[in-house]
């Protein structure tokens, strides 16, 4: 396995310095690079990360226990397509004269998709209503 | 816990942060990580493989063979680089959830444990860095939304390399802990009463992974077309086909319909200029070849028009030699594009006057534009004013 780990961590430094050596070969367009870059951990780890635990917290304290599990599976899959979608939805990139861009009614599939999510979590929650123990 | 006392301001803002071990989710722990990570490192892998694939095709090097078929090649190997990365964001920040107390894990007091550490920050935030970027940027173009001042391409070619290589270097520091966590069996029982096992959540990220790719790309896959409700183009088009760059956005519109339109061929025995009557005068040869998009979305259609290596013997051209083809465009990245010498040869490579039986609609690149089966459509130039033989 040492001999694995060693190709693989040299592998990585080699990719590593080429991705270094383009970077510095962007010029006077790397700070801009790197604002997104760096924008990129800020914003996952400074707000992002710290409002899933925030739901997290309040999901234990004010929601019953038989709701906790579909919640979290809901936040799952919503979440991520939620950011997936965001570029389709503000339709940023649509141009006046191509109207085979961004050309489907990409609101009324998001809702149907999160309508489609929150009827599964709702069977999902209530069946494990109807089956937990009750409380003593 | 910290060893280290920190006095002032940085002791009273050290207080205040959490210490991992006050996170308490018990779905947290290696054996959520390395699976996803499994996963999360074969979806780069297709996104690094195809986009160097799609790289290559577009700068092409001696030392990259490169395939001219089947003609759907270039619509599958960038519908997956799409896909895998779109299916990677959610498999990305689960992944990221299951290490986040780790973020708050002090760094060491003793100078050696604390150079250690401090490396390991620093790699872990290429990683992440690179690894959102990638994500962010790739979307966004994908919807040809361009919310930065920098060059998509260049800057995208190199955090690729900046993402893989982190990846390597982080999977080489973890095997251990990777291959003893694949060892241990996946709990289906909750940790804590009323809450989901292991198990449930990693199925339930595999499924959203499952559903961002779906409803994003699978727009090329009959059949299930419909579902995707998020995909950046519907395929539909002027005469059955997207377009990207239309006869106005490209500046053309008045060059098109000029009666004094030739299209100049030069080659080793001299140079001929032909009207589109001369061309259509022509052998005309159909093939259906897809346009696809390194935007992910692929279209196919019926072309019809000259075969290329029939239109370079007019001026002596042999199949031995790359073939430059330039557009009326006055300006722009794509005004032009070389033909590699393996394509000029094939029977379906086309300078198309029609699509689907009809003379080219303007913003398919009327008189005629080049169609070659297996490559970016960046690359099949319309609106043609040019074609030349590259001297070898």
């Amino acid at each position: 396995m040492k001999a694995v780990r060693v190709a693989l961590a040299l592998a990585g430094l080699a990719a590593l310095v080429r991705g270094l050596v383009l970077l510095v070969d962007l010029g006077p367009r790397l700070p801009a690079v790197l604002v997104w870059a760096l924008g990129g951990i800020v914003l996952h780890d400074g707000v992002l990360a710290p409002l899933v635990v925030l739901l997290g917290v309040l999901a234990a304290s004010r929601t019953p226990a038989w709701l906790r599990a579909p919640l979290v599976g809901l936040l799952v899959v919503l979440g991520p397509l939620t950011l997936v979608a965001v570029p389709v939805l503000g339709r940023f990139g649509a141009r006046y004269d191509n109207a085979t861009l961004l050309d489907r009614p990409y609101w009324s599939g998001y809702v149907a998709l999160v309508a489609l999510g929150v009827v599964v979590t709702a069977v999902v929650a209530e069946r494990r209503r109807r089956s937990a123990p009750p409380r003593p | 816990m910290s060893e280290r006392q920190l006095t002032g301001l940085a002791g009273r803002v050290d207080a205040r942060l959490p210490h991992p071990e006050d996170f308490r989710s018990g779905l947290r722990g290696p054996r959520t990580t390395a699976r996803l990570g499994g996963w999360l490192g074969i979806a780069f892998g297709v996104c690094f493989v195809t986009g160097l694939y799609s790289h290559y095709l577009q700068h092409p090097s001696p030392w990259v063979p490169l395939l001219t078929g089947p003609a759907r090649l270039y619509q599958v190997t960038q519908g997956l680089h799409v896909a895998a990365g779109t299916a990677a964001v959610p498999l990305l920040l689960v992944k990221l959830w299951s290490v986040f107390p780790r973020f708050f894990q002090r760094p060491s007091a003793a100078p050696r444990r604390l150079l250690l550490d401090l490396l390991e920050k620093g790699s872990i935030a290429l990683l992440v860095g690179s690894a959102v970027f990638q994500l962010v940027t790739g979307l966004a173009n994908s919807a040809q939304w361009y919310p930065w001042s920098f060059d998509f391409i260049s800057a995208h070619f190199a955090l690729a390399w900046v993402a893989v290589g982190s990846v390597a270097l982080h999977v080489a520091v973890k095997l251990p802990v990777v291959r003893e966590a694949w060892g241990a069996p996946v709990e289906t029982r909750p940790a804590a009463p009323g809450g989901l096992s292991r198990r449930a959540l990693l199925r339930t990220t595999w499924l959203s992974a499952a559903v961002a790719a779906l409803t994003t790309t699978s727009v090329g896959i009959p059949g299930v077309r419909r579902l995707a409700v998020l995909a950046v183009r519907s395929g539909d088009g002027p005469q059955g086909v997207p377009i990207n760059r239309s006869a106005i956005g490209a500046d053309v519109v008045d060059l098109l319909h000029d009666p004094a339109w030739r299209l100049t061929v030069t080659g080793p025995a001299g140079a001929v200029e032909l009207t589109l009557d001369d061309l259509r005068a022509m052998p005309q040869t159909e093939a259906v070849l897809p346009i696809a998009c390194v935007e992910g979305w692929s279209a196919g259609g019926t072309w019809g028009g000259v075969r290329v290596r029939e239109l370079v013997a007019l001026v002596g051209g042999g199949t031995d030699r790359d073939v430059a083809f330039t557009s009326l465009q006055p300006r722009g990245g794509y005004r032009t594009s070389t033909l590699p010498a393996a394509w000029v040869g094939l029977d379906d490579s086309l300078v198309a006057l029609t699509l689907a039986g009809e003379p080219l609609h303007p913003d398919h690149g009327f008189p005629c534009r080049l169609i070659a089966p297996a490559r970016p459509g960046v690359l099949q130039t319309k609106w043609l004013s040019q074609v030349d033989v590259v001297p070898a």
